[in-house]
């Protein structure tokens, strides 16, 4: 009797044991990544899938004429398109390679492919590719090369970069020239102290707390180059933070910054409460659009030292069973003509190195808005990629914790410099 | 006709019974499992054995947190049995307009927290209402940091919890209140008792059961708290993650395509013991109240 009742809950125990440890599996990464069995030559046609990041429905009629040009150039084939939104996005991509229905072709920026570079997810390809290095800027390429990983996981599509804003009416205020605005972090805080000094404390002209970007930014070595420790508690990133610290002592920056997330800076700015931000090229429209009382009150300027790189780009899956066409249509979709045409319809720059000489991108007609463009467009030549893409957003959390933790003076710059890269390379080799 | 058979009862409980095994029993069990290991959401992972749980032991910001949610549960705890009893007690009476302030004490419970958290934010920023206000009253001479400064930001997120919860608890309340004899009341106060004796002698022990459930669904809340604390601390737990609760460490560790799956669900069995103790703790007192 007490046997013919515990076989039940044996059996029980047992399939739960079976079906837990979901999560568990070969941890295979390889450093070399997926290579293609195709080369550039090899015939397109047949089915293959498209997944794009929230372009649905502002941008569907594009999307589907890049579709259509490609099935005409490879008659035969067939694209299947999918439009995740644009919240959860990473969510999906992580649902889809978890179960192994990652779509043939996918819209994944760097730190997004990283992960599935590792787990040889993605294909490498300029191995099928030779021209990719010639036909796309160097920085979009690089960006889906990863420390200790030979290949190059995706094509970039398009970039973007950050410029500075500067609100014309608070400069006045505080007798500053905002046609002469600061140029470097060191005129940044001189500005933020006479600002402060002048409008007696009521206007702000910092909000923005320093960040991985700040301490490439000063020329601080953030990773190892075998990518597996890092490297940022030096003394001269302990320096920054004393300066930031100093300024938020002293009442340069709103104190409120210290729990504010990333987009405070702009939602500041845009609120007329402070008078500095970075954002895009186009970010002058948003501003505008949420405030029209700043309206011709905002003057871009380039960014202060070397300006951050954003990238999108695509990547193709390891286990398309079309990969000819897979490699066919990322290429198609990334280029120069396709990337122009887009590049027309939203505010976003071409990755193609064709299209540096195009009027569209580097002529202003005069327009703060125009104006903005141009700075944007000029500054993608000298923009980097400013914070490695092995940094995870836990790991980007501790670090930021760090940081707001020094900047309120409770404990030391080094101290919490020290602390994050503990925590930083713990969760690195975990 | 039999209608009985043996396996009615089964047919009949298969339901919940497959919802307890799916939702439940199996992602427990893998939480236990995971916690053994080093996995991640794509690629998997290995046992490592006891690591994550001595990880635990010297992690800072697990001490924080479960700090944290001991002052939460501390603090919430009287006030959310006590005051919405006497809201309840308040608004029990049958007179003109009253159905006006049950409904404003209920609106916080229907609101989203997280646009709740947002207005709070709102208001207790550096230049928000509270220290305009206290400013012009000349109360304070410069902005108190609500929204920086560790304790206060802990303080701010348990009164935004006080506030919300308090019209949630109230209509338990009135329901349990429903249960206490008219007549009680009405006996009393012939023999002269006042409101404030019959409140304690009739309407306390009267729904005492409903407190001891009450303070057990604080008490389990209050530990596992998540929103007013994620976005009053603009979801990063404040400077040094010192305001962070043990679910934000969870949530924080998890996300992403490199969660550490592993020290997380350490972190979730650590959550499940913290939150147990205080539940038996309630429910001996509560037993031990009965047989009294």
């Amino acid at each position: 009797m007490r046997r013919r009742r515990l076989a039940p809950v044996a059996a029980l125990a047992a399939a739960a044991l079976t079906l837990a440890g979901c999560g568990l599996g070969s941890d295979d990464s390889g450093s070399g990544g997926a290579k293609p069995t195709v080369d550039a030559n090899a015939k397109v046609t047949g089915e293959v899938s498209f997944q794009t990041w929230a372009l649905k429905p502002k941008f569907t009629s594009y999307v589907e004429g890049v579709i259509k040009a490609f099935e005409a150039k490879y008659p035969g084939t067939h694209v299947t398109w999918l439009d995740q939104p644009g919240d959860g996005y990473d969510k999906k991509v992580l649902s889809q390679a978890s179960a192994g229905q990652l779509p043939d072709v996918t819209n994944l920026p760097p730190d997004f492919a990283l992960p599935l570079a590792k787990q040889n997810m993605l294909l490498d390809v300029a191995a099928a590719d030779p021209k990719l290095n010639d036909e796309y800027v160097e920085g979009g390429v690089q960006a889906y090369q990863y420390q200790g990983m030979s290949g190059t996981f995706g094509y970039p599509w398009y970039l973007n970069t950050d410029i500075d804003y500067w609100n014309a009416t608070k400069f006045a205020a505080a007798g500053l020239d905002v046609k002469n605005p600061p140029k470097t972090f060191d005129e940044l805080l001189a500005a933020a102290k006479v600002m402060h000094d002048k409008t007696g404390g009521k206007e702000y002209l910092m909000s923005r707390l320093p960040g991985i970007g700040d301490f490439t930014n000063a020329g601080i070595k953030i990773l190892s180059d075998d990518g597996k420790k890092f490297t940022f508690n030096t003394p001269e990133a302990a320096a920054l933070l004393d300066k930031y610290r100093d300024a938020y002592k002293a009442g340069y920056m709103p104190r409120d910054i210290l729990t504010n997330e990333y987009l405070g800076n702009s939602k500041l700015f845009t609120q007329n409460k402070v008078a500095w931000t970075t954002g895009g090229g186009n970010a002058i429209q948003d501003f505008q659009k949420d405030n029209p009382s700043l309206k011709g009150k905002v003057v871009p300027s380039p960014a202060l030292d070397t300006p951050p790189l954003y990238v999108q780009g695509l990547s193709v899956s390891a286990k398309t069973k079309n990969q000819a066409a897979a490699i066919a249509l990322a290429r198609f979709v990334t280029n120069a003509e396709n990337q122009a045409a887009f590049a027309k319809i939203v505010n976003i720059f071409p990755s193609t190195k064709a299209s540096a000489q195009d009027p569209y991108f580097s002529k202003s007609d005069g327009t703060p808005e125009s104006d903005a463009k141009v700075l944007a467009f000029q500054s993608l030549a000298k923009a980097k990629n400013l914070q490695p893409p092995v940094i995870s957003g836990a790991t980007n959390d501790f670090i930021g914790q760090q940081i707001s933790l020094a900047i309120s003076g409770k404990i030391s710059s080094q101290a919490a410099l020290d602390a994050a890269v503990a925590k930083a390379n713990q969760l690195l080799t975990q | 006709m039999r209608y009985n058979r043996w396996f009615t009862p089964w047919v009949l409980v298969i339901p919940a019974l497959t919802w307890l095994l799916v939702f439940n029993l199996w992602p427990s069990i893998n939480t236990v499992i995971l916690s053994f290991t080093n996995a991640r959401p794509i690629g998997g992972g290995h046992f490592v054995g006891l690591k994550n749980f001595e990880t635990l032991l010297h992690d800072e910001q697990l001490r924080w947190a479960l700090l944290n949610s001991v002052i939460y549960m501390v603090v919430c705890l009287p006030f959310l049995t006590v005051l919405p009893l006497l809201l309840a007690v308040l608004v029990e009476k049958k007179l003109p307009g009253i159905t006006f302030f049950r409904t404003a004490f209920y609106t916080p419970v229907v609101a989203s927290a997280v646009v709740v958290a947002l207005i709070w934010q709102w208001i207790l920023d550096d230049r928000g209402l509270v220290n305009g206000l206290a400013e012009k009253l000349g109360v304070i001479s410069g902005p108190l940091p609500f929204l920086s400064d560790q304790w206060l930001l802990l303080l701010s997120a348990i009164s935004l919890t006080i506030w919300k919860g308090l019209g949630y608890y109230m209509i338990i309340y009135l329901a349990a209140l429903g249960n206490v004899g008219r007549e009680l009341h009405e006996a009393a106060a012939v023999d002269g008792a006042g409101p404030f004796r019959r409140f304690v002698h009739i309407t306390i022990p009267g729904v005492r059961g409903t407190m001891i459930l009450i303070s057990i669904l604080i008490s389990v809340s209050a530990l596992r708290v998540f929103s007013e604390l994620f976005i009053l601390s603009g979801g990063k737990g404040g400077p040094g993650g010192r305001d962070s609760s043990v679910v934000m460490l969870i949530q924080q560790y998890s996300q992403g395509f490199e969660g550490n799956l592993g020290y997380a669900s350490a972190l979730s069995i650590v959550l499940f013991f913290v939150t147990v103790v205080p539940m038996l703790v309630l429910a001996r007192l509560n037993r031990r109240g009965a047989e009294a």
